[in-house]
């Protein structure tokens, strides 16, 4: 069975996530049990999922991915480059040639091919297809991950609710993760310089017998100071220990090394794969959301040896990701999310490159609340939408709603209501399972 | 003689598509054209109104045209040969002979062979009058040292026609007996390949032309320098000289002025000078003295170049690219 490959074979390890949860909170021992994924992987525990909420990993592509060369193809055009297209999974549906792995789970994934977000700015774009919206003046509005992990993350919870890794630098700033009014106890945990997250390991000179002894006094203390107090602060601050305590013990989930080598080989061993990878331990263990960016795709010059060369590697990560999820039992509750900041022009120039478009181009999604196959359409060049339009915050609408979040529920700034999206946007219904 | 100093524009000509490749028959001033709307076209570069003649399709970008007496071979990103008869007017044959794009066709000096390379890394040489294989010359590396796959961008024949050397993204250099199919040289040309680990993590550049001097002994090649900003291609053509049969690099040239790839190179007939054509956004035309060492003329092109052609006499240079064509004259 699947979910029992890595299954150490220990009946003791055969527990629900909430009791795996509850042991975990009891001491460093059960901390250390937290980040076992042949636990984790278990069928019990992949049923304690499937009664919660969802997950979502987002492949950030970030510079912008051409749609001509991945998921809305025009073979044939003047604008079309030098790439076929390929039949998919769905009848009637084509995509790049590039991606093959992916024309065969198309029955997974629905790529929108309808975005007009009229945005073909590097950092202005960033900012807009992260949150949905634009800010204003007085409100700086969360990004997706941060209303993820509000609306998804368990405040029991003992690993992070938003995790992104953004490793090249290129990009990099233009599209920080924010939590935007929802404050910083939503903001993402952010891996820049490599895979493992910085500092979380207890220092060499404290022993864990130590660790867990000062972790006691100073729950201890606390309690005492409690007792007769009533402050949001303070359970704000006995949470966010906890939650150091918590990552403290994640580090091998950010190990891929964890991972078997058959299951590594399938993502590839480049950077972009081993944090996809990284990325399903991450949902698997209960994080809401990590984005993985995968920088950097801004090809004014040359943009067919760009795509040649990244679209295979999005193809494969993509498609070894949609397989470990099924594999796993999770797939109907983990959305995974192409996006970036725009798409690219249709028109060739000088260069054999593609410019920056915000007009006409494409994103995907896959798995759970969505309709496989393709929706919305460009006219023959791709310079137009002509079916489906779709701005940055019917899309987001629309995940949310995938998602089973209301997307016109309100949030609260001050007493001000600030609904989830865009008032008067609602969600592409077609497209909703 | 062909004279650099009076190098000057004579025509240009509108396409509608890009030309990437362009084969001249012989003294004449009819050109055929390989083009992105997967079209091979037959045109008079001098005619009063350029008027290019649709002969057949591929079904993706034509990369390679070469002529082998009568017939026309061309190449495409679909990975067929198509062999053309341009008095008959009729296409002969089709094969897919590559299992990914065909960056170029070439034909030997005497036509008798034609090589074809293609991004599953293999140069395939031809009888030019039969269209048999003759050889298949494997060596450079399916993938890049970064794990993606690489390309074969380019090969060149010596004149004598025994020799013939290929090229790749990655920068290295083959060369090969045609004869035997045998390697007999490896060059590099690290220069001309950049992987940015850290700011993209991805790659540009690849050697993209060869030229051999006419006696045979030197093996000029084009591509850029390393670039800074790899969405672009911004950084100096560069071309460089080797000994190839003692392996040695003969010397370097930088384009103070011209940015971009170098997509052809050809040597003057008597050796005197040598070609260098290509471009980024936009494109250029270098004539450098035969040791590289000295600029004679370096001229904006008016369209990124993609190919090359020169008459017998090296008096009339026809630019193939991008929406255009220009020719050249520098009559002495």
């Amino acid at each position: 069975m699947a979910n029992f490959k890595n299954f150490c074979g220990s009946r003791d390890h055969t527990i629900s996530r909430r009791g795996f949860f509850s042991a975990a909170a009891a001491g460093a021992a059960a901390f250390a049990d937290m980040t076992r994924l042949d636990l984790l992987g278990s069928s019990a525990l992949a049923g304690e999922m499937k009664k919660q909420q969802k997950r979502v990993i987002l492949l950030w592509l970030a510079g912008g991915a051409s749609q001509l060369e991945t998921w809305d193809p025009k073979p044939g055009a003047a604008t079309g480059g030098p790439f076929r297209s390929i039949q998919t999974a769905v009848p009637g549906v084509h995509i790049t040639e590039l991606m093959p792995k992916m024309a065969a789970r198309m029955n997974h994934t629905l790529a929108i091919r309808s975005l007009n977000t009229r945005n073909g700015d590097h950092g202005s774009g960033a900012k807009l297809m992260m949150r949905g919206r634009k800010d204003e003046a007085n409100v700086k509005f969360p990004d997706l991950g941060a209303v993820i992990a509000k609306e998804m993350g368990r405040a029991d919870s003992k690993v992070p609710d938003y995790v992104t890794f953004y490793t090249q630098t290129e990009g990099r700033t233009m599209a920080p993760g924010d939590a935007g009014f929802l404050g910083s106890r939503y903001g993402p945990m952010e891996l820049t310089t490599n895979n493992q997250p910085d500092n979380i390991k207890r220092l060499d000179g404290i022993t864990e017998l130590d660790h867990q002894q000062r972790a006691d006094l100073r729950d201890l203390l606390s309690k005492q100071f409690a007792q007769g107090r009533t402050s949001p602060t303070l359970g704000s601050q006995n949470e966010a220990y906890q939650r150091v305590r918590g990552l403290m013990a994640s580090d091998k989930l950010f190990d891929v090394s964890q991972e078997p080598d058959r299951i590594r080989d399938k993502y590839g061993r480049g950077q972009f794969g081993e944090q996809v990878l990284i990325a399903r331990r991450l949902v698997e263990a209960g994080v809401p959301f990590v984005r993985v960016a995968r920088a950097w795709w801004d090809s004014h010059g040359q943009n067919f040896e760009t795509h040649q060369e990244m679209v295979p590697e999005l193809d494969q990560v993509m498609s070894a990701l949609i397989d470990d999820l099924k594999d796993r039992g999770l797939l109907e509750h983990t959305m995974i999310i192409t996006l970036a900041e725009f798409g690219r022009t249709p028109a060739i120039n000088p260069s054999l490159g593609r410019d920056h478009f915000g007009n006409a181009w494409s994103c995907s999604l896959t798995g759970p609340g969505i309709k496989p196959g393709a929706y919305g359409k460009t006219d023959a060049t791709g310079n137009k939408v002509i079916e489906g339009e779709t701005d940055a915050a019917k899309l987001f609408a629309t995940i949310y709603s995938a998602l089973g979040i209301n997307p016109h529920k309100n949030y609260y700034l001050g007493s001000r209501p600030i609904p989830l999206v865009e008032p008067g946007t609602e969600a592409i219904k077609e497209v909703l399972a | 003689m062909a004279n650099p100093e009076k190098l000057k524009l004579a025509k240009e000509h509108s396409h509608k598509a890009i030309t990437f490749s362009i084969a001249r028959v012989p003294n004449s001033t009819r050109v055929y054209l390989g083009c992105s709307d997967f079209m091979v076209y037959e045109a008079d570069v001098t005619a009063g109104k350029f008027e290019p003649k649709e002969l057949y399709a591929h079904s993706s970008y034509v990369t390679g045209v070469a002529l082998t007496g009568k017939t026309l071979v061309s190449g495409s990103y679909d990975g067929k040969l198509t062999w053309y008869d341009t008095e008959a007017k009729k296409v002969i044959r089709s094969d897919e002979v590559h299992a990914k794009w065909i960056r170029g066709v070439f034909a030997s000096r005497d036509g008798k062979t034609i090589a074809s390379v293609a991004d599953d890394m293999v140069c395939r040489l031809w009888d030019g009058e039969t269209g048999k294989m003759l050889h298949e010359l494997r060596g450079h590396a399916e993938k890049t040292p970064h794990g993606f796959g690489s390309m074969l961008y380019t090969a060149a024949f010596s004149p004598d026609g025994k020799y013939i050397a290929t090229a790749d993204k990655v920068a290295k250099i083959l060369v090969w007996e045609v004869e035997t199919g045998k390697r007999v040289a490896e060059l590099e040309a690290p220069i001309m390949y950049t992987w940015d680990p850290v700011q993209r993590l991805h790659s540009i550049g690849g050697i993209r032309s060869l030229a051999f001097t006419p006696n045979g002994e030197t093996l000029a090649v084009g591509g850029t320098g390393k670039i800074g900003n790899i969405d672009h291609l911004e950084a100096k053509a560069r071309v460089e000289l080797f000994d190839w049969s003692a392996q040695k690099r003969l010397a370097e040239y930088a384009s103070d002025k011209s940015q971009g790839i170098v997509n052809h190179l050809e040597y003057a007939p008597d050796g005197s000078w040598l070609l260098a054509a290509g471009g980024a956004n936009e494109g250029f035309l270098i004539l450098l003295d035969a040791d590289a060492k000295k600029v004679l003329r370096q001229e904006k092109a008016g369209m990124h170049v993609h190919d090359a052609v020169m008459s017998e006499n090296a008096e009339t240079i026809v630019l193939a690219g991008h929406n255009k064509i220009a020719v050249y004259e520098m009559k002495g």
